[in-house]
């Protein structure tokens, strides 16, 4: 099965955009558990899951390898509850209960998704959480702000504009 | 009775923090449990509040061991969505380097397995092997780890001494060939300590995504840099060694001739190094884009997404390292082995958990 195969088997009516990175496809209303019965039966390898944060939602990146070549299917979804694929495909497994930590993503069907890279009683969702933290102000100003937030002196460092690099 | 016998994540034999526990019958283990974590720092949410510049010496960091492929591939991706073009002796110095890297990489571990069987004297020529890759690195980076040699659009130094290096991968290759390999593949407490042990089957490697030296000793055949060639590697002679045995052996095996390949990659490009500039002058202005970049690293596939929004900062940065893919087949490979197996069999992917938990 090559990676037009899997294309026509994804029902998608867009075509594989050709990039020197690997082969791109946006697919509305992806079915993750579909797209992995039909990329697992070619053989292709998992890569990772991608997850961005987009609006009210998120979009999904899955990279796959099919014989050498990256497969980047992409979705768009409204919410934070997407379809496992972890009992179809052992490998993707960790991939969920990272981005459960990071971004509070419910992969639906899990009978748990115990956290991997917090502890057990921390909140999901770290990145989610904190996305606006750090982002208006030069990193190293930043420190000092969060140090002087930890000392009870907020508001001490004043927020710089951010220069040019 | 069934003991679960609990092993970090703090444990004096352990190097770097995880955990795993071993569920017992006697000698046997049943299965085991992994959690990893303790180490993680978030890095690919602080690359996404630092520019390029500053995310290339955090990537740097993800690794103690394979920093240079971290770097090599955020600028690959950066590269791909400024539509940067490198100098062609930029490309040599990039593999050089990654190939020393890998040198480097392989004899630790060997060094490191090779203590846990408790070959000691393999050991010390392991390691008196990995000092002259050591040397070369410190000679063309001035720093035994963290080399910062890439940049998007180049690399941060010139070889300046093709000589020292060429002679460098002339003296590991006839060693590795002559003393590492007959040693590795045909001394009887090497045998006796890894043949049939810790097995991985084919269809289990690929189920749970592994990558790497781990995959080839279970008859997965791809190596980013033959299947998806980057840098020069399509113009190159080297093999891709590939083994079916799925245990210890095999993947003890696979990593002593990618030794060998990397010295013929090395002694390939030092001699065909074009003169020429290694770097365009100025840090690129990364336009609004996306782009993946794979760099077949010492331990496998090193994967980057990186998503940019015109500004001097990546929107989204996403690391997947090669031990997070392959530290999850260590449980499929210590059922029914032996409780005294379990530290080789787990050393034998050459695990990074500063790696996996980044």
């Amino acid at each position: 099965m090559d990676a037009e195969a899997i294309l026509t088997g994804l029902a998608t009516g867009d075509g594989w955009e050709r990039r020197c990175d690997g082969s791109w496809a946006e697919v509305d209303d992806l079915d993750p558990r579909a797209m992995t019965r039909l990329l697992s039966k070619a053989e292709a390898r998992w890569v990772t899951l991608t997850v961005i944060p987009a609006g009210e939602g998120f979009r999904l990146i899955y990279h796959w390898d099919l014989d050498g070549e990256l497969l980047n299917i992409a979705t768009t979804i409204t919410g934070s509850c997407v379809p496992t694929i972890a009992d179809l495909l052992p490998a993707a497994e960790w991939v969920e209960r990272e981005m459960h930590d990071y971004y509070a993503l419910e992969f639906l069907g899990r009978d748990e998704t115990p956290a991997l890279m917090l502890r057990p009683d921390d909140e999901p969702g770290l990145f989610s959480r904190t996305q606006d933290l750090g982002r208006d102000v030069d990193p190293a100003e930043y420190d000092e702000r969060a140090a002087a937030e930890c000392a009870g002196t907020a508001g001490a460092v004043t927020t710089p504009e951010r220069g040019p690099s | 009775m069934s003991p679960v016998i609990p092993v970090g994540p703090y444990h004096p034999a352990l190097e770097e923090p995880y955990k795993i526990s071993l569920d017992c019958e006697g000698e046997t283990i049943r299965d085991a449990d992994i959690e990893v974590g303790f180490n993680f720092r978030a890095i690919e949410w602080l690359a996404e509040r630092k520019n390029y510049v500053q995310a290339l010496t955090l990537v740097e960091r993800v690794c103690g061991i394979c920093s240079n492929v971290h770097t090599l591939t955020l600028s690959r991706a950066v590269e791909t969505i400024a539509g940067l073009e490198v100098p062609e002796r930029a490309r040599y110095i990039r593999v050089i380097v990654a190939e020393a890297e890998r040198l480097h990489s392989h004899l630790l571990w060997a060094g490191v397995a090779c203590e846990l069987i408790g070959f000691q004297t393999l050991f010390m020529t392991c390691f008196a092997l990995r000092e002259q890759v050591m040397d070369v690195l410190e000679a063309i980076s001035g720093n035994r780890v963290n080399y910062a040699m890439n940049r998007p659009g180049g690399v941060n130094r010139d070889i300046v001494d093709p000589a020292g290096v060429l002679a460098a991968a002339r003296s590991i290759r006839t060693a590795t060939e002559r003393q590492l390999i007959p040693v590795l593949t045909t001394d009887r407490t090497v045998h006796a300590r890894c043949a049939g042990v810790g097995l991985l089957t084919r269809e289990d490697a690929l189920a749970l995504g592994a990558v790497g030296p781990t995959a080839r000793a279970s008859g997965l055949g791809q190596d980013i840099r033959r299947s998806a060639p980057y840098e020069i590697y399509d113009r190159l002679d080297f093999e891709v060694p590939v083994l079916t045995d799925g245990d210890v052996l095999a993947r003890v095996t696979v990593r002593a001739l990618e030794i060998v390949e990397s010295c013929r990659i090395i002694e390939q490009a030092v001699e065909g190094m074009p003169e020429g500039p290694w770097s365009s002058r100025d840090f690129p202005r990364v336009p609004a884009g996306e782009a993946c970049a794979r760099i077949e690293g010492p331990r496998g596939e090193v994967f980057y997404y990186v998503a940019s929004d015109g500004s001097d900062v990546p929107k989204r940065v996403r690391i997947r390292t090669p031990t997070f893919q392959n530290m999850p087949t260590v449980r499929p490979m210590v059922r029914g082995m032996t409780l005294a197996d379990a530290p080789l069999i787990q050393a034998s992917i050459d695990p990074c958990y500063s790696c996996t938990d980044r």
